[in-house]
């Protein structure tokens, strides 16, 4: 049994490892039979409680449970290109379920609840992102037949005579109303090096050894919700200069309110966030520690902004763009009062599917826009924040403190200054205790009495 | 002291551990007093040490045969606050049960004096 105990005490954190090894040595003072199967069971249970193992298993299936509907939603059929499409299906899902266990052991696990639901959002926003990417990608390929249809496809996809694109030159000389293929390696493997980038990020950010404060990820997330949401509204089928297209639900007034703002706050998130996470960040009373704090979290809330807006946007304008075509909820949201046929919106789906590699170039460039704008945001409360008192917000003084206790009289001592267990009422004395346990370790195990 | 009251079996294990603040005691010699099942002793005494309300340590030698046990008991704090949640449990249950008490019926528990 002693592997079995040293076993199930590795599930459990250093600190808790004695306490566990304590029950399995206890055991052996309980009567055997019955009573010390009982005390060894609830060491089992103790192990289970304080190694979260129920939480775990939870997760775990909740994981697995989301990662199976991901992948079995965006699994393709036969074709010439399925092959490619289910590697990066395993790919897209080993990645999220490696890189955070090659993260703990290298980082740590994270440390609070704001990191634990940053990384759960954004492990459910790349499986999210899996289905809604397969369907997009079935109208990429395809071929229309005639018509508007085909113009709209050929002005997209042959845009040139000599074009350098190479899924562009391949999917010129299909035959219309023909598939023109799907995923290539060729599009697949600078995706997933960019989710593996972003993911690592996240992981990154929210580990435990990462110096950054659970309210610098909330602050952060916060103002990148803000401002993936204004974008959202304002470009729900993308993030191009189709007008028409990207932004049906929107009036003229409505845009022009719309379209500054997303400017406004793609800058403007990033900087309060890392203003104001400088700002509030709680720092130990030394001044060189308080200013190095400081000098990380207001990056971190703007990577973290910039990140969370990023996603934001893809997750849901892909998404959005995937539904158009089998949602008549979908299309009713977006075109309100219209009746559109088929042909039109398998068009606007066309219009559409071609911005989605635009949210590739946005989960790269927003973070790195946060980045900057956080570090402008941290200088900014740097400067205009000094730390008087070695850390210590700027601002009001607060009321002046408790008057120093008074020496007491002579030879008094001053109450719970050192408490002296034998003196204290209710001490029990029957001649036992006096002796206490022999040749024991531990602080004030000298003289027990 | 504490945030939150004691439950009733945490009080009873301050309980046991008050009647003899300065002497170490096992867990199995604390269930026996208590009547808790190791499953929901240990865990009482895990929060209690976490909040610095009893320290721990390990046996320095073993009897022959028997791997080193763990001990406990109150530090001074921990003494200060089961005395007073002790009262004023007491306080509030005039006529209702010790919290040294075993909370089991029918674990026999050694006789406090």
């Amino acid at each position: 049994m002693s592997w079995l105990s040293r076993a199930g005490a590795r599930l459990l954190p250093a600190g808790r490892r004695d306490w566990a090894e304590a029950v399995w040595a206890e055991a052996q003072e309980v009567p055997p039979g019955w009573p010390r199967l009982a005390w060894r069971a609830g060491g089992v249970w103790l192990i289970a409680r304080e190694a979260q193992i129920m939480r775990r298993i939870g997760t775990l299936l909740l994981f697995a449970a989301a990662a199976g509907a991901a992948a079995w939603s965006a699994w393709p059929g036969h074709g010439g290109h399925a092959s490619v499409a289910r590697a990066d299906i395993a790919a897209t899902v080993l990645l999220v379920a490696g890189l955070p266990l090659l993260a703990r052991r290298v980082l740590g696990a994270p440390g609070n609840r704001a990191a634990r639901w940053l990384r759960a959002g954004c492990y459910a926003a790349i499986l999210a992102l899996m289905p809604a990417k397969a369907a997009i990608e079935l109208f990429l390929g395809a071929v229309p037949r005639a018509g508007i249809d085909l113009h709209t496809f050929e002005r997209f996809q042959c845009p040139w005579p000599f074009t350098s694109v190479a899924v562009a030159v391949s999917t010129c000389h299909e035959v219309p109303g023909t598939s023109a293929g799907g995923p290539s390696w060729a599009g697949e493997v600078p995706v997933l090096f960019l989710t593996a980038c972003f993911l690592a990020a996240v992981l990154a950010v929210t580990a435990r050894r990462a110096p950054v404060e659970p309210a610098t990820l909330a602050i952060g997330a916060g103002a990148g919700l803000v401002l993936g949401a204004v974008m959202y509204a304002w470009n729900p089928l993308g993030a191009s200069s189709l007008k028409y297209q990207n932004r049906p639900w929107l009036h003229g007034s409505a845009v022009g309110v719309l379209a500054p703002l997303t400017w406004i706050l793609l800058f403007g998130a990033p900087l309060v966030a890392g203003a104001i996470a400088g700002r509030r960040c709680p720092v130990p009373g030394d001044r060189g520690e308080a200013s190095a704090a400081r000098t990380w979290q207001g990056p971190a809330a703007g990577v973290v902004s910039g990140g969370v807006a990023a996603v934001f946007v893809t997750v849901f304008g892909t998404g959005t763009t995937a539904l158009l075509v089998d949602s008549a909820w979908v299309r009713g949201l977006l075109y309100h009062g219209q009746h559109l046929t088929a042909s039109a919106v398998y068009g606007r789906e066309l219009f559409a599917s071609q911005d989605v590699a635009g949210y590739a170039f946005l989960c790269a460039a927003f973070p790195i826009i946060g980045l900057l704008m956080g570090v402008a945001g941290a200088g900014f409360a740097h400067a205009t924040g000094a730390l008087p008192d070695g850390g210590r917000p700027p601002g009001p003084p607060g009321p002046p403190g408790p008057e120093p206790l008074p020496d007491p009289p002579d030879g008094g001592r001053l109450a719970d200054a050192e408490a002296d267990l034998d003196r204290l009422p209710g001490r029990y004395d029957d001649g036992e205790g006096d002796q206490g346990p022999p040749r024991l370790v531990g602080a004030g195990l000298e003289r027990v009495r | 002291m504490s945030r939150r009251e004691f439950s009733p079996q945490t009080l009873s294990v301050l309980g046991a551990l008050c009647d003899q603040p300065s002497r170490w005691q096992h867990g199995y010699a604390l269930a026996t007093m208590t009547g808790l099942k190791s499953g929901t002793l240990y865990p009482i005494l895990i929060r209690l040490a976490d909040r610095g309300l009893v320290e721990a340590c390990w046996q320095e030698e073993a009897r022959p045969g028997r791997p080193r046990r763990h001990l406990y008991r109150l530090t001074a704090g921990g003494l200060a606050s089961a005395t007073g949640a002790l009262a004023a449990s007491a306080a509030r249950r005039p006529g209702g049960r010790d919290a040294r008490q075993p909370i089991r019926r029918g674990v026999a528990a050694p006789a406090v004096r």
